[in-house]
C-alpha cells in the first residue's frame, strides 16, 4: 500500500535486458523497463508467460542464478552495467 | 586440463577438491555472518565434501517451477481438482522456516558437484526430505538428481571463454553452481561472493 501511495517517479525503474541463450526464442522487445522494487521473481514470471515454458534456466551475466527473492534494483546496482541489467534466459533446465 | 572441463560444464574430482577449499575460503572470508562451510573427510580419508550445517532458512522453493523436474508429475495440485479446496490443501506458509543440513558431494558418474540436504521443522524437529541414500553417511538424504546440471554449468562459463582458460574458473564454479541450487532450499548467496564471477 505504501508503494502504490508514492508518485511513480519516485519508484527508480530499472531497464533489463532481456537475451536469449542456445535454443530460446527471442522475444520482439528485448529490452525493459521495470520498477526496481519488484523482485526478481517477477522476472522469472515475464518470461515464463512470453515463452509459455514452465522450466526457464534464468541467469544475470551469463555467470550466476539469482535468488527469486532479490530486488531487482539491488541485482541492478550490485550487477547492471550500461544502465542495465543483462538477464540471460534458456530453454533446457532440467532437474532429473 | 580444467578449462577442458568447464567447457563441458564438469569437473574432475581433484579440480572440486580445488574448487572448494577456494569456496571455503571465499565463503568463510566474505560472509563471516554466516555459518561457515566446512571440509568433511570421508572415512578413507581420501575423499571428502562440504557441509554446512544447522542453517536457518526459509522455504520459498515450491514456487519456482524452473527448479523443479519437467514432467507429468510436476503440478500436483493442477492434476487433482478435486483438492483444490482451501480447507484441505496443505499451504506453504511464507514465513516457513526450516533449519537445514547441506552437503555438496562429487558425483563420479556425472562429473558435477550434487547437493544432498536435509531439513528439520524448526517446531518440531523431524527431518522433512528423505529420499536417497547419502553415500558417506549410508542414511537417507534428499538429493537434487545431477542430470543437467553440466548443461546449465556450461552456461554460466560458456559467456567468458577468456576466464576459462585462464583456470580461474575452477575456484569460482561451486559460487556459480550453489547460486542454482541454492534456490531449492532458500539458501541466498551474498552479492559479494558472486562479484567474482
Amino acid at each position: 500500500m505504501a508503494a502504490e501511495s508514492q508518485s511513480p517517479s519516485s519508484v527508480k525503474k530499472v531497464v533489463v535486458h532481456l537475451r536469449a541463450t542456445g535454443d530460446a526464442p527471442i522475444l520482439k522487445q528485448a529490452k525493459f523497463k521495470i520498477p526496481g522494487t519488484d523482485k526478481f521473481a517477477k522476472v522469472i514470471d515475464f518470461l515464463r508467460r512470453q515463452l509459455h515454458r514452465e522450466t526457464l534456466f534464468v541467469y544475470v551475466n551469463s555467470a550466476f542464478s539469482p535468488n527469486p527473492d532479490e530486488l531487482v534494483i539491488d541485482l541492478y546496482n550490485n550487477f547492471g552495467f550500461d544502465g542495465k541489467l543483462v538477464v540471460n534466459y534458456a530453454c533446457s533446465m532440467a532437474w532429473g | 586440463m580444467g578449462a577442458k572441463e568447464e567447457a563441458q560444464g564438469t569437473l574432475s574430482s581433484t579440480d572440486f577438491g580445488v574448487a572448494a577449499s577456494a569456496f571455503i575460503l571465499n565463503w568463510n572470508t566474505i560472509c563471516s555472518s554466516f555459518p561457515p562451510w566446512t571440509w568433511v573427510l570421508s572415512r578413507h580419508q581420501v575423499e571428502g565434501y562440504l557441509s554446512l550445517e544447522n542453517i536457518l532458512l526459509s522455504s520459498t522453493q515450491e514456487e519456482y517451477g524452473e527448479l523443479s523436474c519437467p514432467g507429468p508429475g510436476k503440478h500436483p495440485h493442477q492434476e487433482d481438482p478435486i483438492d483444490v479446496d482451501d480447507a484441505t490443501l496443505v499451504r506453504t506458509n511464507p514465513c516457513n522456516v526450516h533449519y537445514y543440513d547441506l552437503h555438496i558431494i562429487y558425483c563420479n558418474s556425472y562429473r558435477v558437484p550434487v547437493l544432498y540436504f536435509r531439513a528439520y521443522d524448526s517446531a518440531v524437529g523431524k527431518a522433512r526430505y528423505l529420499n536417497e541414500e547419502h553415500p558417506y553417511l549410508n542414511r537417507p538424504w534428499y538429493k537434487l538428481h545431477p542430470c543437467g546440471t553440466s548443461e546449465w554449468m556450461k552456461l554460466l562459463f560458456h559467456a567468458d571463454d577468456a576466464l576459462a582458460k585462464t583456470g580461474v574458473a575452477i575456484e569460482l564454479y561451486l559460487v556459480a553452481w550453489l547460486s542454482v541450487v541454492g534456490h531449492v532450499v532458500g539458501l541466498r548467496i551474498p552479492f559479494e561472493m558472486m562479484k567474482q564471477l
